[in-house]
């Protein structure tokens, strides 16, 4: 049993941490395209900008448990399969990307237009106004940005059990609901829970050192 | 007269934000010359255009028509890449300093040299060397959140001449700072100004500013230069209304009183030096006068600034007044 439970938080850790990385690969950038296209950003670019946040719009409004049935022939070819852990990734990532992009977008918001334009009046190019001025300025919201991706990734890795994901999520539903185990289920409830205050304590915690504003 | 070299030319400078019905435009046909080495000033009520014109000077605001030629080179003419590469040479600093709120003073003060790919190390190195030039040397390791307002300027001027600027744009760089630190901000610029030769364009609605550091100074009034002229000139005998609604703000100038003598308004522009005048003419003519409105500051122990005074009633001793106020080289205007 401790074994079943062990193997099924590391499932869950991984296919969390994996589908984090994959969503920051690809929702990074979209997120620093929508803020820089804006209308009111450095590069207005009508275009990319609207097809961009249709994009993303459009992904934000299908329900996770929608997504990971449709995406199912994605993941086959991706993956080879539908089932198991590392297969879930796929959803987790279509899923998870769009929020990635609006987390990120919200957070290079927050930097001061005041100190975009004094970088621009230094002459810097529109991609150091981003890697060096928006980026680690807005470091501490990016890093409780991450912390709430990473618990929405988790939660959705725990509803993707249904379907035949892997990990806490799968065992609540085989063991605790299925064989009506209610012992287990609360085991996996309380384990999700300790996570969540983790990456939540982690995220506030690096946060609050990384920011240089106050103490 | 010395001979003058401009360094910034503003021809006919026209900008226009939005379109149709909801378009504003921001500046007239304005145009500029400011010369190589001076400290300019540009000054006029809130709305009126200034930012928009130092703005337009970097090009951070891209002209709708006219141009801008800074060191020669029409800057509305230029590539993105020129364009980058002359803002080099164009410090800039604002009211609410801009510094980078997640780096070091020293940092800030780098991170221009950083842009134009000068190793880490160089780029600290220089960064000490201008903090101890506007005397900040031991903030070096601070965060902005840990300096004043005055000590955050400062940065931000040791910032703007990393890359050794030819010209120095201010806007509104005192105005978020209490009188005595823009006392000293001023005098910090006026001292770079000096040692360092750089031609610096002060924007503000504050007269003292101008007053206090710029030699030339243009007044801005509903997109349009109203008058451009030597600081004392347009501070003694302002020509314009909006020159004059500046030097003498438009509620003041009412709160006079309804009946009485003659109104008159002394100017004092630096060459007066400290003394009572009006205690000396009242005492003398053993008559009274009515101050009406008083803005006066002696700096450097000479005053300027102006002083509106009711004379007495009596016409005899009202022409007496004037007649000695002339003498002792005070000037003066009637007020109506
Ligand atoms: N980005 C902008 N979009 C639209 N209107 C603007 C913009 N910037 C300035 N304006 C308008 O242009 C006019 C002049 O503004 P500004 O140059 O900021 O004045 P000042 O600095 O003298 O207070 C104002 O009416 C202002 O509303
Ligand atoms: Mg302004």
């Amino acid at each position: 049993m401790l074994n079943l439970v062990f193997s099924g938080f590391l499932e869950t850790l991984f296919m969390t941490l994996v589908s984090v990385a994959f969503a920051y690969i690809i929702g990074l950038p979209i997120g620093l395209a929508l803020v820089v296209t804006a209308p009111e950003g450095i590069k207005p670019a009508r275009g990319v900008n609207a097809v961009l946040g249709v994009i993303v719009n459009i992904l934000r409004s299908v329900p996770f448990l929608i997504l990971l049935v449709a995406v199912v022939p994605l993941t086959r070819l991706i993956m080879g399969t539908a089932v198991g852990s590392a297969a879930t990734v796929v959803p987790l990532v279509i899923a998870a990307f769009p929020f990635v992009a609006r987390i990120i977008e919200a957070s290079a918001k927050e930097v001061d237009r005041g100190v975009i334009e004094a970088s621009l009046s230094m002459g810097a190019t529109t991609m150091q106004i981003v890697t060096r001025v928006i980026l680690p300025e807005c470091l501490p919201s990016l890093i409780n940005g991450a912390a709430i991706v990473t618990m929405t990734i988790l939660g959705y890795s725990a509803m993707s059990g249904i379907v035949g994901g892997g990990g806490l999520g799968a065992i609540a539903i085989n063991y605790g609901y299925y064989r009506n185990n209610s012992q287990i289920m609360l085991i996996m409830i309380a384990i999700l829970v300790i996570m969540v205050l983790f990456f939540q304590g982690l995220g506030t915690y690096f946060s609050r050192v990384s920011d240089k504003r106050i103490n | 007269m010395q001979f003058r070299e401009t360094i910034i030319s503003i021809k006919n400078l026209t900008k226009t934000f939005g379109t149709g019905h909801a378009a504003v435009t921001a500046l007239s046909d304005v145009s500029l010359d400011i010369e190589k080495g001076e400290i300019f000033g540009v000054i006029g009520l809130s709305g009126a255009g200034k930012s928009t014109l130092v703005r337009c000077i970097n090009l951070l605001e891209k002209p709708t028509y006219g141009s801008v030629i800074v060191n020669g080179q029409d800057l509305t003419t230029l590539s993105d890449a020129k364009l980058r590469l002359a803002r080099r040479d164009i410090g800039m600093i604002f009211q609410g300093f801009n510094l980078l709120m997640q780096k070091t003073a020293q940092d800030n003060v780098a991170f221009p040299l950083t842009l134009c790919g000068i190793g880490k190390k160089e780029s600290r190195k220089k960064a000490l060397e201008l903090l101890s030039l506007v005397g900040l040397k031991d903030k070096a390791k601070s965060w902005p959140a840990q300096l004043s307002g005055g000590q955050m300027q400062r940065v931000a001027i040791a910032r703007a001449l990393a890359t050794d600027p030819s010209v120095l744009l201010c806007d509104e760089a005192t105005s978020a700072l209490d009188p005595a630190t823009t006392d000293s901000i001023l005098e910090l610029l006026r001292d770079i100004n000096r040692r360092l030769g750089v031609t610096i364009v002060v924007i503000t609605h504050d007269m003292r500013v101008i007053e206090q550091i710029c030699s030339r100074v243009a007044i801005i009034s509903d997109s349009k230069v109203a008058e451009v002229g030597y600081s004392a000139d347009v501070f003694r005998k302002p020509k314009t209304d909006a020159a004059r609604s500046l030097v003498l703000p438009p509620g003041e100038r009412l709160t006079g009183l309804k009946s009485g003598g003659e109104l008159i308004r002394l100017a004092f522009d630096g060459s007066t030096s400290d003394r009572p005048v009006i205690a000396e003419m009242v005492l003398k003519f053993g008559q009274p006068v009515n101050i009406v409105y008083a803005d006066t500051r002696v700096i450097e122990g000479r005053i300027y600034g102006h002083t509106i005074i009711r004379l007495p009633d009596d016409r005899d001793i009202s022409i007496k007044m004037q007649s000695w106020l002339t003498e002792q080289e005070v000037s003066f205007t009637k007020e109506d």
